[in-house]
């Protein structure tokens, strides 16, 4: 059993001489995302830019040179764990939809609004954004007010239910982000919305 | 409550006094965890970091032996960190209309991971993520940067 220790040992210590490699200044790696969506990122070091386009896909800099490496979960783990665990709970976006010319709910939308609430509620800390939109029937300065009103509309639900007024904004876009883009005068009820930040 | 409020501002006053006046700097983000130590340091102060803190352009964020914090910005980037980081927040601007903007952050030490938002979505090469030997280009969405001290 000693035997072999001095041996294993011994042979660490010829693989270390034999390699010597530089120690790691810094490490970069893709990870797999949480809605399956794959992203990529470019490391450049001023030599070469490298592309990492897949889960786990890495970098390396050992004495000022940047190379690819091999990663795993399990690395990524032991490196990242404490950071991961620390990842606040990621932003969600909610759109809820008007009935015609009013800043009252659909009723599918009104029946929708408990999960935006359920959300906020679920944070220790949070922010919400909302924005009131229109489609393009009427006047456009009236419906510039109209999609304040239903961003005033849902904050008002809100802060009834008990969320700080104070963590919410509201702002209103008319029909100048339509969610379907149409001409003048087109009933949309897509457009008839509150976009919902919650973060 | 008011004599917090009153005995903040007048901090505030003998700061100003102290020193260059401090910076009516934007609000980018707003911490949301905090484990162990964690602190925000800005115009060359560093105060201990609690959810729900604001946090500016050109903040750095640090951690000590056994901390990790995490923010999330009003592009909906979500940043977090491990312990024994610095992590400076260099530039940032968004403009929520379009969801146009640009980030440069800096990894100085310790560890970042990043769930990108609006900014790197919206403006393709607009966020960045320095680090001591080579720089990053976000296209999207999740990564991990570890810088060795």
């Amino acid at each position: 059993m000693r035997r072999g220790l001095i041996l294993l040992g011994a042979l660490l210590a010829l693989a270390a001489c034999q390699q010597t490699p530089a120690p790691r200044q810094a490490l970069f790696v893709v990870l797999p995302g949480d809605d399956g969506h794959i992203g990529a990122i470019t490391v450049n070091d001023g030599k070469r830019e490298i592309l990492l386009d897949r889960p786990y896909a890495a970098s390396e800099s050992r004495g000022g040179v940047t190379a690819p490496v091999q990663t795993s979960e399990v690395e990524v783990r032991q490196v990242f764990g404490a950071a991961l665990a620390a990842r606040p709970i990621l932003p969600v976006h909610f759109r809820l939809y008007f009935q015609t010319g009013s800043d009252r709910l659909t009723p599918e939308s009104d029946a929708a609004y408990r999960a935006v609430f359920d959300d906020i509620r679920r944070r220790p800390v949070y922010q919400v954004e909302v924005v009131g939109h229109t489609d393009t029937t009427g006047v456009a300065a009236r419906n510039q007010d109209l999609s304040q009103q239903r961003a005033a509309s849902m904050r008002d639900r809100l802060v009834r239910d008990g969320i700080a007024a104070g963590a919410i904004t509201t702002a209103g876009r008319g029909e100048l982000d339509q969610a379907v883009p149409t001409a003048r005068g087109v009933d949309e009820p897509r457009n008839r919305r509150v976009e919902v930040t919650v973060r | 409550m008011h004599k917090f409020v009153w005995a903040g501002v007048a901090t505030l006053a003998l700061a100003g006094l102290a020193g260059p006046a401090m910076a009516a700097g934007a609000v980018i983000g707003q911490v949301k965890t905090v484990a162990g130590q964690a602190f925000v340091l800005r115009d060359g102060g560093r105060v201990a970091a609690r959810p729900g803190d604001a946090v500016q352009e050109k903040d750095v964020l640090e951690t000590g032996a056994d901390g990790a914090i995490g923010v999330t910005f009003i592009d909906n980037s979500v940043f977090s960190s491990g312990p024994n980081s610095q992590v400076s927040l260099e530039e940032f601007s968004f403009d929520s209309s379009n969801f146009k903007g640009a980030m440069t952050s800096e990894v100085r030490r310790g560890t970042l991971t990043v769930v990108s938002g609006d900014i790197a979505r919206s403006t393709p090469g607009s966020m960045k993520v320095k680090t001591p030997t080579a720089i990053m280009g976000v296209r999207g969405t999740t990564f991990a940067v570890q810088v060795k001290p």
